[in-house]
C-alpha cells in the first residue's frame, strides 16, 4: 500500500459515512441532525465550508493574476492545480449549501428573485459566475484528450485573458463581499472582529489564504505522490505572502486604534485571547518564520507557516461566521458530529476529485500513474497446487466501494435513532402534584404551574364520578395518579413495562402467558391488557388493540381532559366567560406556604412556551 | 398609512389571550418545547409569546416590523418585504431557506421550523390580511385589558407620549420602538427596562441597512476598479518587457 492507495481508502470511507448523515439530513431535516437553533441559525457549515471554502479557493484568482496578469512565468506550473482547487472549492461551496440551505432546490430562486441590497445576493450571483468562469479557465485541461473538441479548447486558449480577469473581477467582489455580510450585525459580532472595512479585511486575507494554499497543497500533493517538492517555488510563494500579511496586519491593527478597540485586545476574555492566537497563527508567526531567507527555503517550514496561515485564516473565518457571535447570543452552540461529518465529506469528495484529476490529466508536467492501474498479472491461488502465489490484490473500485458502502452502513447505524425520532422535544419527567385538598400541579417544574381545587371539583362532579379523570387504576391501586401512566411532559410514552412484566421480582411472567406459542413474538400476537388487567378503561384514542400502549403526553392528557369540560362549562353557564382562558389555571408564581423549604428548580429552556390545548374530548365514559 | 401596535407593560395581566388569537387566526399548531428554541416563548408556532418578570410584569414579544427592516434589506430574493401598511411579510414561495434574516434581526425574532424536511422561516406578520380587509390584528383584538393597542404609528406615538405626561412616576419616559434602528412598528410603554427584548448591544437610532448600504454601493466601483488596475499593470508590464526585451536585442549585436 502507498501513501496514494492509503489516503484514496481514507477518503472513500468519510465520503461514505457523510453521504449516510446527508441522507439523514434531508429526510429528518435540519432541528434533529444539527445543533442549530433559533440563536444559532448558522453553524459549522456556513463558517467553515462556506466562508472557508471561498476563501481557500481564492488561490485560483490570486495565481492567475500573477501569471497572466503579471506575467511572473516562473509561477506557470502552479497555474493548472491552484484554478482546479479553485474550482472544486467553488464546487464544494455549493454542496454545501445545498447541504445547509432550508430549501436547497429554491437555490436557483437568485437568477429571478433580485434583491441588490443583500450582501448574499451578491455573492450568491458571483460565485455563481465565477464557477462558470472557473470552468471555462480550466477546461483545456480535460479538453486536450478529446481531439474532437479542439476547436473549443483553442476558443478557450484564445480568449483566456478574459476570463482571467473576469475571474479577478468577481472574485475581488465576493471574496469582500463575505466580509459585508456581517455588517449589519454589530449587535452580535465581538467589536474585536467587527469593522466598517470588514470587506476589505476580507479581501486581503484571501489572497494570503489563496496563496498560502497553493503552496501548502503543493506540497501536499508532491508528498502523496513521492515527488521532489517545488521548494523553490514555495519559497517564494512564501516571500509574496510576507507583504500580503503584512499590509493585513497593519490595516488591522490602524483600524482597531482609530475604533478605539485596542484595549479590548488584553483585556483577558474569551474573545480576545481567541483574537490573539488568531493573530499569532496567521500572521506574526508565519511572517517571522517566511522573514528568514534560510528557514523560508526549508520544506519543513514550507510545510508549517502553509500550514500555520491556512488554519489561521479558516479561523477567523469560523470566527467571524459565528463562534464570537456566541458571546452576543447567549447561547452555546458546538457542532454535532454529524455536522463535522459532512464538512469532511465534502472536503473528501473534492480531495478525490482532484487526485482523479491529477492522475488522468495533463496537470503537472510528468503526469503520476493512478497506483490501482496496475494490472495483476498473478493469479492469487493455484488450485492444482493448492498454494497461495501472492497477496491477493482487490481492484481500486472495488476496494473503494466497499469502503463507501461499509462506512456508509457504520454511519446509519451510529446515528441516534432515538435523537431523530424525538422531533427535538426533551423527555421532561412529570413530577407529582402536591397538596390535598387544592392541588399544585407544577409538572416540569417551571414556575408555571396550576392550581387545581381537587375537593371543589369532586363537590361538582360528584363523587361517585372519580373516574371521569382516574381513569385507569393500576393495580392495587383505588385512584391511579396522572402523572404515573402519563409519565412525560411533552412526549407520548409507551405505558407497558415489558421488563417488569417477565421479571422474577416484577409480575414473574412466562413468555407463553402472554405470547403464543409457535407464532412470532411481537406486540400485535401477544395478548391485550384487558385479558387480565380486567378493570383498565383505556381512553378513546388509546386503541384498546394490540398496538402499543401509548400514553398522551401530562399537557396533552391534562389539556384534554381539562380544558374539554372547561369549554362546555363555559358556553353552558354565562357567568363563567373566563373558565376556558389559560390564566385561569395557569399562574406564574406560587403561593409562599407551598413554595417554604423547597428548592424550585426552574428549567429555563421551557419557561415561556405556551402549549395550547388540541381540544377533543378524548375521556371515555365508563360504565 | 404606517400601522402600529402600541403594548402598554403597566396593563398587561398576562393572560395570553393575545397568544391565543394568534395561533387560532394563523392556524399554529400545538407546540411543545424544543431543544432548539430560545427561552423568550417564540417558536416557528408561537409568533407572539408573554415574557413573565418579577413582580407581576408581562411583555409580550413579537416582530417589531421595523421602519426599516434589517431583515427586508439581507433576504437575496426578497421573500421578506415591508408593505405599505407598515408590516413586514413573508413569501414562503421566494424562500431558499438561508437564514440569513435570522441572523440579522437585531431583535431576534424570526423563528425556524427546524423540525421539518421543508421548513420556513416562521414570524408575526401584523395580521397583514386582516389589515387590508380593515380588521385590526387578532392579538390586540383579543387583549381584554387594552393593554395592545393597534391603530396609526403617529396616532400611537400621541397617545404613548400623553399617557407618560398624564400619569407622571408611573413610565419610563421612553417609548420604546420611536427611534431604535430608525424606528418600529411595534411601540413599547413601560415601567421596566426593556433592553432585554433585544440583543445586549446599544442597537442606535440609524437603521441598521445603512450599514451594508455603503459596501453594497461600492461594489460596481470595486468590480471596474480592479479590472482597471488589472488592466493597467498588464499595460506597464507587458511594456516594460518589450523594452527590455528590444534594448537586449540592441545591445545583443555589441557582444
Amino acid at each position: 500500500m502507498n501513501r496514494v492507495r492509503i489516503a484514496k481508502l481514507i477518503l472513500w470511507l468519510i465520503t461514505g459515512f457523510a453521504a449516510a448523515v446527508a441522507l439523514n439530513r434531508f429526510i429528518f431535516g435540519l432541528g434533529v441532525t444539527t445543533n442549530l437553533n433559533d440563536a444559532t441559525p448558522w453553524g459549522l457549515w456556513i463558517g467553515f465550508d462556506v466562508m472557508g471554502g471561498v476563501a481557500l479557493a481564492a488561490g485560483g484568482f490570486v495565481l492567475t493574476a500573477i501569471v497572466y496578469i503579471m506575467k511572473r512565468d516562473e509561477f506557470h506550473p502552479l497555474v493548472k492545480p491552484a484554478v482546479l482547487t479553485a474550482f472544486l472549492g467553488y464546487l464544494a461551496v455549493i454542496f454545501s449549501l445545498l447541504v445547509d440551505l432550508g430549501l436547497p432546490w429554491n437555490i436557483w430562486h437568485m437568477i429571478i428573485y433580485w434583491n441588490p441590497h443583500s450582501p448574499l445576493f451578491e455573492v450568491g450571483w458571483c460565485v455563481m459566475l465565477y464557477t462558470g468562469v472557473l470552468m471555462l479557465e480550466f477546461s483545456p485541461v480535460p479538453l486536450e484528450k478529446f481531439s474532437r473538441y479542439a476547436k473549443f479548447r483553442n476558443f478557450l486558449m484564445k480568449y483566456r485573458f478574459v476570463f482571467v480577469m473576469l475571474g479577478i473581477m468577481l472574485s475581488t467582489l465576493h471574496q469582500s463581499s463575505l466580509g459585508s455580510l456581517f455588517l449589519i450585525m454589530p449587535f452580535k459580532l465581538f467589536p474585536l472582529w467587527y469593522s466598517n472595512i470588514l470587506p476589505v479585511q476580507f479581501f486581503i486575507s484571501a489572497v494570503a489564504l489563496g496563496l498560502m494554499m497553493v503552496a501548502f497543497e503543493s506540497l501536499a500533493s508532491h508528498w502523496l505522490y513521492k515527488r521532489k517538492p517545488e521548494s523553490n517555488l514555495v519559497a517564494k510563494l512564501c516571500k509574496t505572502t510576507i507583504w500580503v500579511l503584512g499590509v493585513y496586519f497593519i490595516v488591522k491593527l490602524v483600524d482597531l486604534i482609530a475604533q478605539d478597540k485596542f484595549g479590548l485586545i488584553l483585556n483577558g476574555s474569551w474573545q480576545s485571547n481567541l483574537f490573539i492566537s488568531e493573530i499569532m497563527i496567521s500572521v506574526i508567526i508565519p511572517v517571522i518564520m517566511f522573514s528568514i531567507p534560510k528557514l523560508r527555503n526549508h520544506t519543513a517550514v514550507q510545510w508549517i507557516g502553509s500550514f500555520m496561515v491556512v488554519f489561521g485564516m479558516m479561523l477567523n473565518r469560523i470566527d467571524v461566521g459565528g463562534l464570537v457571535m456566541l458571546g452576543n447570543t447567549g447561547d452555546s452552540y458546538t457542532p454535532l458530529l454529524t455536522e463535522i461529518m459532512i464538512s469532511l465529506g465534502i472536503i473528501s469528495i473534492a480531495a478525490l476529485v482532484f487526485l482523479f484529476a491529477i492522475e488522468n490529466f495533463n496537470i503537472w508536467e510528468l503526469q503520476p500513474k493512478e497506483p490501482d492501474s496496475l494490472p495483476h498479472t498473478l493469479p492469487e491461488f493455484d488450485y492444482s497446487s493448492r498454494t497461495w502465489l501472492g497477496t491477493p490484490e482487490v481492484s481500486g473500485i472495488t476496494r473503494h466501494t466497499l469502503a463507501f458502502i461499509i462506512s456508509f452502513a457504520v454511519g446509519m447505524a451510529l446515528i441516534p435513532g432515538k435523537q431523530l425520532q424525538s422531533g427535538g422535544i426533551d423527555n421532561v419527567k412529570v413530577n407529582r402534584a402536591s397538596g390535598i385538598d387544592s392541588l399544585y400541579i407544577n409538572g416540569n417544574r417551571d414556575d408555571q404551574f396550576v392550581n387545581f381545587p381537587h375537593q371543589a371539583h369532586i363537590a361538582r362532579i360528584g363523587k361517585e364520578n372519580c373516574t371521569t379523570c382516574h381513569h385507569l387504576n393500576l393495580p392495587g391501586e383505588k385512584l391511579s395518579e396522572c402523572w404515573q401512566c402519563h409519565s412525560s411532559m411533552y412526549s407520548n410514552v409507551d405505558f407497558f413495562q415489558h421488563d417488569w412484566h417477565a421479571s422474577t421480582n416484577g409480575a414473574g411472567l412466562k413468555c407463553n402467558d402472554c405470547h403464543k406459542q409457535g407464532i412470532n413474538r411481537s406486540i400485535e400476537s401477544a395478548k391485550k391488557c384487558t385479558g387480565c388487567h380486567k378493570t383498565y378503561n383505556f381512553t378513546a384514542n388509546q386503541k384498546n388493540d394490540n398496538t402499543r400502549y401509548y400514553t398522551l403526553s401530562y399537557t396533552d392528557a391534562l389539556h384534554n381532559l381539562c380544558v374539554s369540560c372547561h369549554l362546555k362549562k363555559a358556553k353552558e353557564s354565562a357567568d363563567k366567560p373566563y373558565l376556558a382562558r389559560c390564566s385561569t389555571c395557569h399562574k406564574s408564581e406560587l403561593p409562599e406556604n407551598l413554595t417554604a423549604g423547597i428548592n424550585w428548580k426552574i428549567s429555563l429552556p421551557h419557561f415561556n412556551s405556551v402549549i395550547l390545548p388540541d381540544v377533543k374530548p378524548v375521556i371515555m365514559k365508563t360504565e | 398609512m404606517s400601522k402600529a401596535i402600541l403594548t402598554d407593560i403597566t396593563k398587561c395581566i398576562g393572560c395570553l389571550e393575545c397568544v391565543a388569537a394568534c395561533k387560532k387566526t394563523h392556524n399554529l399548531e400545538s407546540d411543545v418545547p424544543r431543544v432548539w428554541q430560545k427561552n423568550d416563548g417564540l417558536s416557528s408556532e408561537n409568533w407572539t409569546s408573554i415574557i413573565r418578570k418579577p413582580d407581576d410584569h408581562y411583555i409580550r414579544k413579537q416582530c417589531r416590523h421595523c421602519i426599516e427592516p434589517s431583515c427586508v434589506s439581507v433576504c437575496p430574493v426578497g421573500a421578506l418585504h415591508k408593505t405599505e401598511i407598515g408590516a413586514v411579510v413573508y413569501d414562503a414561495d421566494k424562500c431558499l431557506g438561508c437564514r440569513y434574516c435570522m441572523m440579522a434581526c437585531p431583535y431576534g425574532i424570526p423563528r425556524y421550523e427546524w423540525d421539518k424536511a421543508v421548513p420556513h422561516v416562521e414570524k408575526c406578520i401584523l395580521c397583514y390580511d386582516r389589515i387590508i380587509k380593515g380588521e385590526q390584528p387578532a392579538c390586540t383584538d383579543a387583549c381584554p385589558q387594552k393593554a395592545t393597542i393597534f391603530g396609526e404609528r403617529s396616532e400611537l406615538l400621541k397617545i404613548a407620549h400623553t399617557r407618560i405626561k398624564e400619569n407622571p412616576g408611573k413610565y419610563i419616559d421612553k417609548v420604546w420602538g420611536e427611534h431604535e434602528v430608525g424606528g418600529t412598528s411595534v411601540l413599547y410603554l413601560s415601567d421596566i427596562n426593556l433592553d432585554f427584548l433585544s440583543y445586549p448591544v446599544n442597537l442606535g437610532d440609524k437603521p441598521l441597512p445603512e450599514k451594508t448600504a455603503t459596501a453594497m454601493e461600492s461594489v460596481p466601483f470595486a468590480f471596474v476598479g480592479m479590472g482597471g488596475v488589472m488592466l493597467g499593470l498588464n499595460w506597464i508590464i507587458r511594456r516594460r518587457m518589450n523594452l527590455s526585451k528590444e534594448s537586449n536585442e540592441k545591445e545583443s549585436p555589441d557582444e
